[in-house]
């Protein structure tokens, strides 16, 4: 009987000697001991943060399924109360053609259903840009166009706008357009950056229309060195009235 | 004397020639790159079929003869008067532009272009896209392997203590003796133990102590998250995108001037460029193959079909921090390097920084404090001059105002910039408690 005893206390002690080092091995996934779990996954919904286990038990319903959406179709984003910029936040009024559906995925929209697919697109000349380029704003529309240019197109379109951006350098993509040999009206290019054009996405997911109408005002501005330098040299001579 | 001219003739011809054919190869790519590449590949079908002998091609398939130079000029009139390019004008939904200005001489110079390259799929695959994976590390794998054999040793040395107690039991019992005088285990230890009582002493209040510091120092640890690497659902390399291809940080992480979170890219931001780029290794496809599932694309087209990635946070703050992205970028002028370290050398997923790695950062106040612990916020917050951000360059009104503020009410505080010309980000209320805690 005693021998039996002790062999249940070796194995006990065996079995516990191993629970105690199979706890030292971290998942890799857990980001280790937390004071006040329940401060990390708290009532307050907070981006990203998985909900799916609190405290030790498991919510199925309400686990993470997926990461970042894109904004909901038709919905446009807060810029304050200023009639004009509310204006300029409104949906766009040129819709996609329904072939922008299989070349771009844009499923979700209310797509024109019509045979010509650039129906939209050569209207689109005609749309002229609402952010008007005055002596007065030329200098920090420019310079905001530079900070979106360089940080959404540069990469591919290249710093100088002639398509030789790091990423066509590296030899990874091809075929971004130069500007330089780019002739489209303002409305095409507004086009364009919003649906995607050809190999090109959409990227009204990470650009509002206000940003897509100031980034067109700085890669007019690399296509014509010229473009609103009249403005410029008034300001150059008030420099005190820039925002 | 007309043999040696016509030498010389010969070689300026030759020359002349090179150098004709040089201007017409480069004319072609001027071309090509000007006008078809946007939508045409040379060996990849994209938005536009490969260019790729695409003569050839047209001949060999039954086209007309000059149809092709007809279809580049104006399609539409191509499609209506041969049955081969009107087949062709439904491979694609986007319909071609028309270049009427291009001469039959300028589109074989594109073709020229197009047929002299060489398909790096033929090549061995490697250079800027390839593949720069790393081994992964092998120091977990030691530690578990040191614990088992350890574990082992200890077992082999209870059995042959045990085998060797039975047997000196058996030898006694034979000689005749009481099994029972034979010391327990237990007994035997004690015995040992009492016997060298001072060793066994010093040796018992050391390890308790080295306990007890383990102990305090592993307490320290909790919520310290420092080279933190979760799992992601696809092994995505910084190094790649930031690094070789140069792509903005704020390409993808879209919102970290305009949020409280920098944002994790949705998958029609990989589409934009991923459209195209399907990976050069068999490692990065399937890693591809994986966007192309969540954004429902086959090759060709997009289906509709769409699956969502569930990517893992990274860097978590608790409920009772507010931390906003759009202040330390924006306002503050901080560089994404300074807090995430230089993400353009990371080969692996995401990870924690440790602060050791961050103080090797160019221009980086060396801290002390484990990243993303509030010690390390603070110390950040106490060094940090905010006039050498480029806030000086843009004017804000908001800091004018506390300027003055500050020399007008504090004196202290005002003497002190006089003496090190700097504000600080304490100075201006960065360690207010609501500041970050509301």
């Amino acid at each position: 009987m005693n021998k039996v005893y002790k062999s249940i206390t070796s194995l006990f002690g065996a079995a516990l000697t191993c629970m105690l080092v199979a706890s030292c091995s971290s998942d890799p996934d857990s980001s280790g001991v937390e004071y006040m779990p329940d401060m990390y996954r708290s009532p307050a919904i907070e981006p990203y943060v998985d909900y799916g286990e609190l405290r030790g038990r498991v919510h199925a319903d309400v686990a993470r399924s997926q990461s970042a959406l894109t904004p909901p179709a038709f919905t446009i984003p807060y810029y304050g109360t200023d009639s004009k910029e509310v204006e300029l936040m409104l949906p766009y009024q040129r819709k996609a053609t329904i072939a922008f559906a299989k070349t771009h995925g844009l499923y979700a929209d209310d797509l024109l259903i019509t045979e010509d697919p650039e129906v939209e697109y050569r209207a689109a000349a005609e749309d002229k840009n609402p952010i008007a380029l005055t002596p007065a704003n030329s200098e920090a529309l420019f310079s905001s166009g530079k900070t979106i240019y360089s940080s959404k197109c540069a990469h591919c379109h290249g710093e100088k706008g002639d398509g030789e951006g790091p990423m066509v350098k590296s030899g990874a993509y091809s075929g971004a357009a130069n500007f330089g040999a780019l002739a489209i009206a303002d409305g095409q290019m507004f086009y364009s950056i919003y649906y995607g054009k050809g190999m090109m996405g959409s990227h009204r997911s990470l650009l509002n229309k206000k940003e897509i109408w100031t980034v067109i005002h700085y890669i007019k501005k690399l296509q014509n060195p010229n473009y609103g330098s009249d403005a410029a040299e008034t300001v150059a001579a008030d420099s005190t009235t820039v925002k | 004397m007309i043999r040696k001219f016509t030498n010389w003739c010969v070689v300026a011809v030759t020359v002349m020639l090179t150098a004709a054919s040089f201007d017409v190869y480069s004319q072609g790519e001027t071309l090509f790159k000007n006008k078809c590449s946007t939508c045409h590949q040379i060996f990849k079908d994209g938005t536009g079929p490969k260019l790729y002998n695409v003569r050839e091609k047209w001949a060999s398939e039954g086209a007309k003869e000059g149809s092709i130079y007809a279809w580049v000029n104006n399609w539409q009139k191509a499609a209506a008067t041969d049955p081969y390019a009107e087949q062709v004008s439904k491979i694609k939904p986007t319909s071609m532009n028309q270049f009427p200005d291009l001469t039959k001489e300028d589109i074989d110079a594109i073709f020229n272009y197009v047929d002299a390259q060489q398909d790096p799929a033929t090549k061995v695959a490697e250079g800027p896209g390839g593949s720069t994976d790393v081994t992964v590390e092998q120091e977990s794998g030691n530690t578990w392997l040191w614990i088992v054999a350890g574990l082992i040793f200890v077992t082999i040395i209870l059995t042959l203590g045990g085998v060797r107690r039975q047997l000196s039991q058996a030898v006694a019992e034979k000689e005749g003796g009481n099994v029972n005088d034979y010391p327990s285990y237990g007994a035997e230890v004690r015995q040992w133990m009492w016997k060298n009582k001072i060793y066994v002493g010093i040796t018992g209040l050391v390890v308790t102590l080295a306990l007890l510091i383990m102990g305090i120092q592993a307490l320290g640890n909790i919520n310290v998250m420092e080279a933190y690497q979760p799992s992601q659902p696809i092994d995505f390399p910084h190094s790649v995108h930031a690094g070789i291809n140069g792509i903005d940080c704020k390409y993808c992480h879209n919102s970290a001037d305009k949020s409280r979170t920098a944002g994790i890219p949705t998958v029609n931001v990989c589409m934009n460029c991923h459209k195209q780029i399907s990976g050069n290794t068999p490692e990065q496809e399937a890693k591809i193959k994986k966007i192309y599932e969540a954004a429902g694309w086959d090759g060709s087209e997009y289906t509709g079909k769409t699956k969502p990635l569930v990517w893992n946070k990274v860097h978590v703050l608790p409920d009772h921090v507010y931390f906003s992205h759009q202040q330390h970028v924006v306002v503050g002028g901080v560089d994404c390097k300074q807090c995430h370290g230089d993400m353009t050398k990371q080969q692996q997923t995401a990870r924690i920084v440790p602060v050791e790695e961050l103080n090797k950062i160019e221009g980086n106040i060396p801290l002390t404090k484990p990243t993303l612990t509030m010690g390390w916020c603070i110390e950040c917050h106490s060094e940090k001059g905010i006039t050498d951000g480029p806030l000086s360059d843009k004017k804000s009104g908001y800091y004018d105002e506390i300027h003055r503020r500050l020399m007008n009410n504090d004196r202290t505080l005002y003497d002190k910039y006089l003496k090190d010309g700097k504000v600080t980000v304490r100075e201006l209320g960065g360690w207010e408690c609501a500041k970050c805690h509301y």
